[in-house]
């Protein structure tokens, strides 16, 4: 008895110091969340905006000029996949992974994997990897973004990929983040409107011409979609991360009662055994 | 003056949303002024002060650099890469970065790459400069 008491200590102080330390991830990751939310929220409507705009474009053009508003030859498709650098983030980067896997059954893809975590995955699974230089989704800033934004023209216009993706995080709400996969190149993969709204549309005019308009627009688009994109996959990555936290000292408390409950009752069960064996040690002549 | 509904988001956020008489601002085209009723059109913004009239007739300046520009059925957006309204710049700063960005481009040992950097800081600097109060 006294070996399992001890044993139920043990267990109990190892859970503590795992309590500990899952508590203060939380509160990081809480302090931390309130910044990147409203770094999220300040981008949300610039991604709203812009995208509206280039689907209106992308819809209303009948201009072919420019490469990046037609479809590519090409069937290879080019995935931005932008996940977290650390792990214990509850299901962010797996549910991630679980939908780019089901998005990208039976296509020739290629990867551009921004965070770690996504580098090791793809890596693990040899799927082919178009550079790894912005492995750490942390250290991404403003500059870079337009850095990503120009080799990923430059890949285009190369006529390397058909069609480029880009796969992220939304951020719904504290409690609830989606994986979600946007096309980014041709324009023309944006359309959503149908035939008949293609026709009502009138000209747009573009100035000097469409070519030199899509040539300095579409590196700031990108530049400016992947920004904000990053800025909400990390509000999205804190979240989970606080939420899967939070869960796990739940846990950690809910155990230690359990624990402590058992061990008093082992603690008063030796005593007992302790005063009836010596009340037993009396009572012989 | 016939006003309409403009929208000004840059990387930072909404910067304003509202009626407005008429926008002037550089895109890579040359100062361009948009006035109500103009027929659909996109091009890209180059680096400028960008002067906003509103719909009762007050003006506003602001430092405008990058993105793009387009109205849509009568819907204008600007969705600039960075925009300072002009009492927001930090002209100290400003200052500061023009003269960093003068040094650095004095080194002729600079990388082709380092100089086309240290050229957009100076442009940006120059242009918060000539946009502030």
């Amino acid at each position: 008895m006294a070996a399992n008491m001890k044993a139920v200590k043990l267990r109990i102080k190892s859970v503590q110091s795992t309590m500990q330390i899952t508590k203060a991830m939380q509160l990081v990751a809480a302090s931390k969340l309130r910044k990147a939310k409203e770094k999220a929220d300040n981008s949300k409507p610039y991604l709203g905006t812009l995208l509206d705009t280039l689907h209106d474009i992308a819809d209303g053009n009948h201009d072919f000029q420019s490469p990046y508003t037609k479809a590519g030859k090409n069937d290879k498709w080019l995935y931005v996949v932008i996940a977290g650098d650390r792990g214990l983030a509850g299901g962010y980067n797996s549910n991630l992974f679980k939908f780019m896997e089901s998005e990208t059954k039976g296509r020739d893809i290629e990867v551009f994997p921004i965070g770690k975590k996504s580098v090791e995955y793809f890596k693990h699974r040899n799927v082919p990897i178009f550079t790894e230089e912005f492995a750490e989704v942390a250290k991404v800033t403003i500059s870079e973004c337009f850095s990503v934004a120009k080799l990923l023209c430059e890949a285009y216009k190369e006529g390397k990929f058909g069609h480029i993706f880009l796969c992220y995080t939304d951020f719904v709400s504290m409690m609830s983040q989606v994986p979600k996969a946007s096309p980014i190149l041709p324009l023309s993969d944006l359309a959503v409107g149908d035939g008949a709204a293609k026709k009502n549309k009138s000209l747009i005019l573009y100035e000097p011409d469409s070519e030199t308009v899509f040539n300095t627009v579409v590196p700031e688009y990108l530049a400016g979609v992947l920004y904000t994109s990053i800025n909400i996959s990390v509000a999205s990555e804190l979240a989970a991360r606080r939420t899967a936290m939070e869960a796990a000292t739940d846990n950690a408390e809910e155990m230690i009662e359990t624990l402590s409950l058992y061990y008093n009752r082992a603690r008063q069960a030796s005593i007992t055994q302790e005063i009836t064996e010596i009340v037993a040690g009396a009572e012989e002549p | 003056m016939a006003t309409y509904h403009l929208e000004v988001v840059s990387i930072d956020g909404l910067e304003y949303e509202g009626e407005v008489e008429k926008v002037l601002l550089r895109t890579i085209d040359g100062d361009v002024e948009i006035l109500a009723r103009h027929t659909n059109y996109c091009t890209g913004i180059g680096m400028g002060t960008a002067h906003v009239t509103f719909a009762d007739g007050t003006e506003r300046k602001a430092a405008c650099i990058g993105g793009m520009l387009s109205v849509m059925e009568g819907e204008v957006r600007i969705l600039p890469t960075n925009w300072l309204w002009s009492d927001e710049i930090d002209v100290e700063r400003a200052r500061s970065a023009k003269a960093r960005a003068e040094e650095a481009l004095k080194d002729a040992r600079l990388t082709k790459e380092a100089r086309v950097r240290a050229e957009a800081k100076l442009y940006r600097a120059l242009v918060r400069i000539g946009s502030a109060d």
